[in-house]
């Protein structure tokens, strides 16, 4: 193996949800309009005792159950998020701790808006392959802020997901991979301020279209893949939209998608979407199957995967179906909330 | 500001309760919260028997009403216990919630 | 057992806006030592039971500080802490070092003064005579005992309205009790209208924040007054989550035991009891660890006014109106029993008196039960 794979992976969704239509009408705004153009019916709102911390450990802890790793044999945590609770003091050793991960590893926390987590699998693809490390845990995980009354306030929501990656016989491996980053200030959010600002329909073709089809076609070069050969495609999902329209222009088909698409009744969290999108996709997989990820950071970059499902997976679609741990089961376990309780759980008043 | 250190020793325990089952004992509904726990109030607290039989008081979350009685499965997870200070550090304790 | 009490004051209880803490114990310290017609120089140690003055108000060293205050120059004196027991504990402390022949007349003060803090910070507070894991969960005192409560009306098949008997017995005591925080007759229904503060457990269930302090003169010098036949205490887990039941206090079960074992006397021959009704519950549970009367029976006999002033039967409890009706600053509250008890037994209880009271017992509890001490006294 060249690279690294999937061992096991776990996942973790809040449940309360929030309608789009009940923001929109907060605000005065149709919600048949925000509905349509979005793509997003509702999103997920973390508790008001949950944070990245406490959504990265209930992830991690299902990574590593189940998967025949004990917590000591891994040699690094990698989190990625827009919303660690602090500016200095690394999630990752928190939840390493809190995880009984012990004290021989490396710990990081990583930055780059909503593909923080998919860096850290990059990482362990080299350290892994290198064969410096045998596991790591690479995590995307936020309880997404945005101002109220915003365009981000529809679909900015919260989740995470784990990867436990090694070598060996795995459930998923890591064929190839690419990234495409360049200077693009479409979202940003400076130091000291609460809430990301965007320059609007800038994010779209000069940042999200540019940089997905750019890594994307990176990776197909390299690999020489073409989109017939691939079973699914999993995209960075700000909304229903730019996923769908992503794949049409690099020939999948909407089938292809599919699996993937949880932003409809989630919503977008950041650094936990298009791993989240993954972890849905290989909950359906089966071996044999090709999976081609991109992920996107606004500021502004990609990063492309392509996978190779193996006979491994079985197990690991078993256990999570057994503990009712799969991506299905956590976007159907949920509870409504109305605006005001959203306000409240997410700090605003 | 809540002590670091004190954080810190209470944090080195809860790895091996994460994840356990348990079934609540008895339990309250708090409607008038201690200092630091006015923005999570009303929430309940309940005792609860883990499968190892030791026995926990914990808070209650992503809990319905009908959740709320003696026997109701829980597992034990991490979430966030009292506010903190704006530039305190920040406590993360054992919490049940719905098995 | 050759201890007596010889002098026994308290202040009225209440929101004492105008008193400081100094204020109060300075009235209920002279009053004392009048009542005792000794001198002040005569006190050979003193012993103060107070909970809060250091967690909210910065203030310890409280012995000597009090030891100043009442011009005791010299003396030994000391500050005892046991939670909502601390007063009990005082006044054990006092027993014992008369008992053990190095003192021969001791002064206990007990004094709280809980109002002159904001009162969101008291729930809080209060928790600090709970664990570390209780305080973690966000636990309230009133929902350590509602979790109680809950328990026992499961097990014993008891209606929330059987637990508001506490209070409307309480307050229609307290409002025979000048002294006493409330003056203002309760219903069950006004009770069971209350808000809830820690379900199932209302406002009107839960012991008010107060103001008050209580002193005691106790002696081995000469005997008169009221002797005190048994003082013990006992110890349970400080947490609920350790607890072997949650239907009883093992260690008001066991201070009790003790007590009547060694005075002799047996729960049927208790005329007048001050128990520690700091939520309603608590005095239910509290008559039964007492034995007098049996597990699941306790609520049942309170709401037909079995131990209510005027009952037929002989046993009164709370007389004074408790801590629900008479007010509960914390520290004050187990030496303000004492006083209670001796001004029964010496037939000085005027209104709220219960004829003929010839044996009185005290239950004083720290926290949910982790602290219990049980003192019987006998009129002499």
């Amino acid at each position: 193996m060249k690279f690294a794979g999937i061992i096991n992976y776990g996942t973790a969704i809040p449940r309360y949800r929030l309608k789009v239509a009940d923001i929109a009408r907060a605000w005065g705004k149709n919600p048949d309009d925000i509905i349509g153009s979005l793509g997003v019916r509702e999103k997920s709102v973390p508790g008001t005792d949950e944070d990245s911390v406490t959504l990265a450990v209930e992830a991690g802890f299902s990574a590593l159950s189940n998967s025949g790793v004990s917590r000591t044999e891994i040699e690094a945590v990698f989190v990625g998020s827009e919303s660690h609770p602090y500016a200095v003091n690394p999630t990752a050793t928190i939840v390493g701790g809190l995880l009984g991960i012990g004290t021989n590893y490396l710990a990081t926390d990583l930055e780059f808006a909503c593909k923080a987590g998919t860096v850290g699998m990059q990482l362990l693809a080299g350290l892994i392959g290198s064969k410096q490390i045998k596991y790591g845990l690479a995590i995307g995980v936020d309880t997404a802020q945005s101002k109220t009354h915003d365009s981000l306030e529809y679909a900015s929501s919260s989740g995470s997901a784990a990867y436990l990656m090694g070598s060996g016989s795995v459930a998923a491996e890591l064929l190839d991979y690419a990234s495409f980053s360049s200077d693009t200030p479409d979202f940003w959010r400076r130091d000291g301020v609460s809430y990301p600002s965007h320059a609007g329909r800038f994010t779209g073709e000069p940042a999200y279209f540019a940089h997905v089809t750019g890594a994307a076609k990176l990776l197909m070069d390299k690999t020489k893949i073409i989109p017939e050969k691939i079973t699914n495609c999993v995209f960075h999902m700000p909304n229903a939209k730019f996923p769908k329209d992503a794949a049409k222009r690099l020939g999948f088909t909407p089938e292809q998608l599919k699996p993937s698409l949880v932003v409809g009744e989630i919503g977008n969290p950041y650094s936990a979407s298009s791993l989240l999108g993954l972890a849905a996709t290989l909950d359906q997989a089966k071996p044999g199957d090709l999976i081609f990820m991109v992920s996107f950071g606004s500021g502004a970059g990609s990063d492309a995967f392509l996978w190779k499902v193996n006979k491994e997976i079985i197990f690991v679609q078993e256990a999570r179906k057994k503990n009712k741990l799969r991506v299905q089961d956590q976007i159907k376990n949920k509870f409504y909330i109305d605006y005001t309780r959203y306000l409240r759980q997410t700090h605003k008043i | 500001m809540t002590n670091p250190v004190k954080i810190w020793r209470g944090q080195k325990g809860m790895a091996n309760l994460i994840g356990q089952k348990g079934k609540i004992i008895s339990w309250t509904f708090i409607r008038v919260p201690p200092a630091g726990f006015e923005s999570q109030a009303p929430y309940p607290v309940a005792l609860v028997k883990l499968e190892d039989g030791k026995t926990i008081i914990a808070q209650m979350a992503d809990y319905i009403e009908k959740d709320l009685r003696p026997g109701r499965k829980v597992v034990a997870i991490i979430r966030r216990t009292i506010q903190p200070e704006s530039d305190g550090v920040i406590s993360y304790g054992i919490k049940v919630r719905p098995a | 057992m050759n201890v007596f009490v010889i002098g026994a004051a308290a202040t009225k209880f209440g929101e004492l806006w105008g008193s400081s803490p100094e204020d109060l114990a300075r009235e209920a310290f002279e009053n004392a030592v009048k009542d005792s017609g000794l001198g002040k120089k005569n006190i050979e140690a003193l012993f103060v039971s107070n909970v809060f003055f250091g967690i909210l108000g910065g203030q310890v060293h409280l012995g000597a500080l009090f030891a100043e205050e009442f011009g005791l120059t010299d003396i030994p004196a000391f500050h005892i802490e046991g939670a909502c027991a601390s007063g009990g504990l005082a006044v054990h402390a006092a027993v014992n070092s008369v008992l053990s022949g190095r003192y021969k007349t001791v002064a206990v003060l007990g004094v709280e003064k809980m109002t002159d803090y904001k009162p969101e910070i008291v729930p809080g507070a209060l928790m600090g005579s709970g664990s570390d894991e209780e305080r973690a969960s966000g636990a309230t005192l009133p929902g350590l005992y509602a979790i109680l409560a809950r328990a026992y009306m499961r097990r014993y098949k008891v209606m929330e309205k059987e637990l508001a008997s506490v209070s409307v017995k309480n307050h229609f005591h307290a409002s025979l009790n000048p002294n006493a925080q409330f003056h203002n007759i309760l219903t069950i229904a006004s009770v069971m209208k209350s808000p809830l503060v820690a379900d199932p457990l209302r406002l009107l269930e839960c012991a008010p924040v107060s103001d008050g302090a209580a002193a005691l003169v106790i002696t081995s010098a000469r005997p008169g007054g009221v002797e005190i036949i048994a003082s013990e205490v006992a110890t349970d887990s400080l947490g609920l989550a350790q607890r072997e039941s949650l239907t009883e206090l093992k260690a008001a079960q066991i201070a009790a035991h003790k007590a009547y074992k060694g005075s002799g006397f047996g729960p049927e021959d208790v005329d007048v009891a001050e128990v520690h009704d700091c939520f309603s519950i608590a005095e239910i549970i509290a008559l039964e660890d007492l034995g007098f009367f049996a597990k699941g029976e306790g609520a049942r006999a309170i709401l037909k006014g079995q131990v209510t002033l005027g009952s037929s039967k002989h046993l009164i409890v709370n007389a004074s109106g408790g801590l629900k009706g008479g007010g509960h600053p914390v520290g004050a509250t187990g030496v303000k029993q004492i006083v209670e008890i001796t001004d029964q037994l010496k037939g000085r209880a005027e209104a709220h008196q219960a004829k003929g009271a010839k044996i009185g017992l005290a239950q004083n509890v720290g926290g949910s039960g982790a602290t219990a001490v049980i003192h019987i006294l006998k009129k002499q």
